[in-house]
């Protein structure tokens, strides 16, 4: 019998998305700021129903769908970044006639998130996978009279739709090979695969396909148009969720299915970590619109989660898992930042093409304090700088690189970090130490409220670090099981 | 019975049309198109295997698989809509406003 109350927080998300898109249907547009705080509501009884069955254990549905302490990890990440997207959305779609579908979409999209998190099964994954790239895709087009909006758009679905025709490629073979789609049954099947040029076809399309998706160089292309063309808030979903599932993806698939071919992957992955990270950093040294750069800073710090996977010990899997959850922290409150700063340069009809120019953050320490402080605080979570949670889980990571002995990598990540500082710096600086121009301006209480719950998040983490690395480190002990 | 590699070599080069199309073309339909091809390729893949291993999941994942098709074509579509909309075309190569 499926006990049904360890699916609940996927059949709240699901119902909440419909009811919904149902309900916004049948309102008039003044009325619609409440779908905001019914979304947000399911958003916070699903997060209450996943901490609440943290440890459980089980396998549904002829074993295509697992809940374990990795799964309901991943699904935390995706629902606490929902959560702060979904509070930050209050006020971007206040007076907006399609309220009720960008909610759907978001919730749909984190539903998908979800499934991935726990599939166990290749099909389900891709499945899962797709529903959440197509949400996606909508959302980052949502605004459809903004050329750059729909540009980014297009760009993101003609790449999401590469990536998925590579990775039905690459899962077709592995079936071919293996004889079934189901995770654990391809891991015991393995010795096909290991004797077989189409085990090593099918890495090279796996990891095309997730690379994509993970916005690894050279699959990064996508990304920073996405990210600055689409409206922050979905920029935070995207870059904080979407990726993270992309992340839960292929440790499932490499780690899980495909450990034994894993001399191919590793060394793929070794060269995509270190060329990932420092193109991301070296292009987000001249990037002037501070979308773009954090986009680029996205695309490094994809490069150091993907160290997990080259070294791949327990403890090197417990950073980067932790890593996720604080990157998404980090992410989200900094694209949601960025918003705020949109919103006030669209109030103050200031006549420029890029809102998110590094010149309209001067002086938004005197402007807007409380968007000023949290937003220090995420850049230099993102660099590193303790006691935050960026500080904490590149320190597991990092350190346990050095402890499996591969130093260089270690070395390359650590001059990475210290390069990242550099761009980092210069938002901070542009935000205290140059003088602003206009009036003070009142800082919208949605933003303000989804910037401080991830400013609780970083700062939790990176000073009560304890509770989190035990959660990582259960989430790790899944993958490792079968090694 | 046809041999399974014949319809291997039959996915391989659909997918590589498919690849190639996507890289060389400026349309935006055509470019969904070739997307179409090339997860169509995979169908076969799957269908071939599916028939040779003696096991359905394949032709089950087929079936999934053609279902996601239609649903991205029709939010390309739409996002296509979009821009026609705004420029009158579909051309690819004029969508250069965000560059770094």
């Amino acid at each position: 019998m499926v006990d049904l109350m360890l699916l609940a927080p996927e059949i709240i998300i699901a119902l909440t998305g419909l009811i919904v898109l149902m309900i916004g249907i049948f309102m008039g547009s003044s009325s619609k700021n409440v779908l905001g705080y019914i979304a947000t509501a399911g958003f916070l009884a699903a997060l209450a129903m996943v901490i609440g069955n943290f440890s459980a254990s089980a396998l549904m549905f002829s074993d295509t769908l697992s809940v374990d302490p990795l799964s309901q990890f991943f699904k935390l990440v995706f629902l606490v970044v929902a959560l702060i997207v979904s509070v930050a959305s209050i006020k971007y779609t206040e007076d907006n006639t399609d309220t009720e579908i960008f909610y759907a979409l978001v919730l749909f999209a984190t539903f998908g998130m979800m499934f991935v998190a726990s599939a166990n099964d290749l099909m389900v994954l891709f499945v899962a996978f797709e529903l959440a790239s197509i949400a996606t895709y909508a959302l980052a087009g949502f605004e459809k009279k903004n050329p750059r909006s729909v540009e980014a758009s297009m760009k993101y679905l003609l790449m999401g739709a590469l990536s998925a025709a590579l990775l039905l490629m690459g899962i077709s073979f592995v079936y071919g090979a293996t004889g079934t789609t189901s995770i654990p049954g391809i891991a015991q099947n393995m010795e096909v695969l290991t004797s077989n040029a189409i085990g090593l076809l099918a890495i090279v399309l796996l990891i095309a396909g997730f690379g994509f998706k993970i916005a690894l160089v050279p699959f990064h292309m996508w990304a920073p148009d996405t990210y600055q063309g689409s409206p922050s808030v979905v920029s935070a979903l995207l870059a904080a969720g979407s990726k993270k599932m992309a992340f839960v993806a292929a440790f499932k698939v490499f780690i899980v299915a495909l450990l034994a071919i894993q001399a191919d992957w590793r060394m793929a992955f070794a060269v995509l970590s270190v060329v990932t990270m420092t193109y991301g950093n070296v292009v987000a040294l001249s990037q002037r619109s501070v979308k773009r750069m954090l986009a680029y800073s996205s695309v490094a710090q994809a490069g150091y989660i993907s160290m997990a996977f080259v070294v791949l010990t327990p403890m090197a899997l417990t950073g980067g898992i932790l890593y996720t959850l604080a990157h998404g922290f980090m992410k989200a409150g900094a694209f949601i930042a960025t918003a705020a700063v949109v919103y006030m340069v669209i109030k103050e009809k200031r006549d420029t093409e890029i809102p998110d120019h590094l010149d309209n953050f001067k002086g938004l320490g005197k402007k807007m304090p409380i968007t000023a402080l949290c937003l220090t605080v995420f850049v230099l979570a993102l660099a590193g700088i303790p006691p935050t949670a960026g500080y904490m889980s590149k320190f597991i990571l990092f350190s346990s690189t050095i402890q499996s002995g591969m130093v260089w990598l270690a070395v390359i990540a650590i001059l990475n970090s210290a390069l990242s500082l550099y761009y980092y710096a210069r938002l901070v600086r542009y935000m205290y130490a140059m003088p602003h121009e206009g009036e003070k301006v009142s800082e919208p209480v949605p933003y303000v409220a989804a910037l401080l719950i991830s400013l609780v998040g970083v700062l939790a983490i990176g000073l009560w670090p304890e509770p989190f690395v035990e959660i990582a480190m259960q989430a790790a002990s899944v993958l490792v099981g079968g090694m | 019975m046809i041999p399974l590699n014949w319809y291997l070599a039959l996915s391989a080069i659909i997918f590589s049309i498919g690849l190639y199309g996507f890289i060389s073309q400026k349309n935006g339909i055509r470019i969904l198109m070739c997307v179409e091809l090339m997860l169509n390729s995979a169908n076969i893949n799957l269908v071939a295997f599916s028939s040779y291993n003696d096991d359905m999941s394949g032709q089950v994942f087929a079936l999934f698989s053609i279902a996601l098709a239609a649903a991205e074509a029709a939010i390309g579509f739409a996002i296509m809509m979009s821009i026609y909309r705004m420029r009158d075309a579909i051309n690819l190569d004029e969508l250069n406003l965000l560059r770094w």
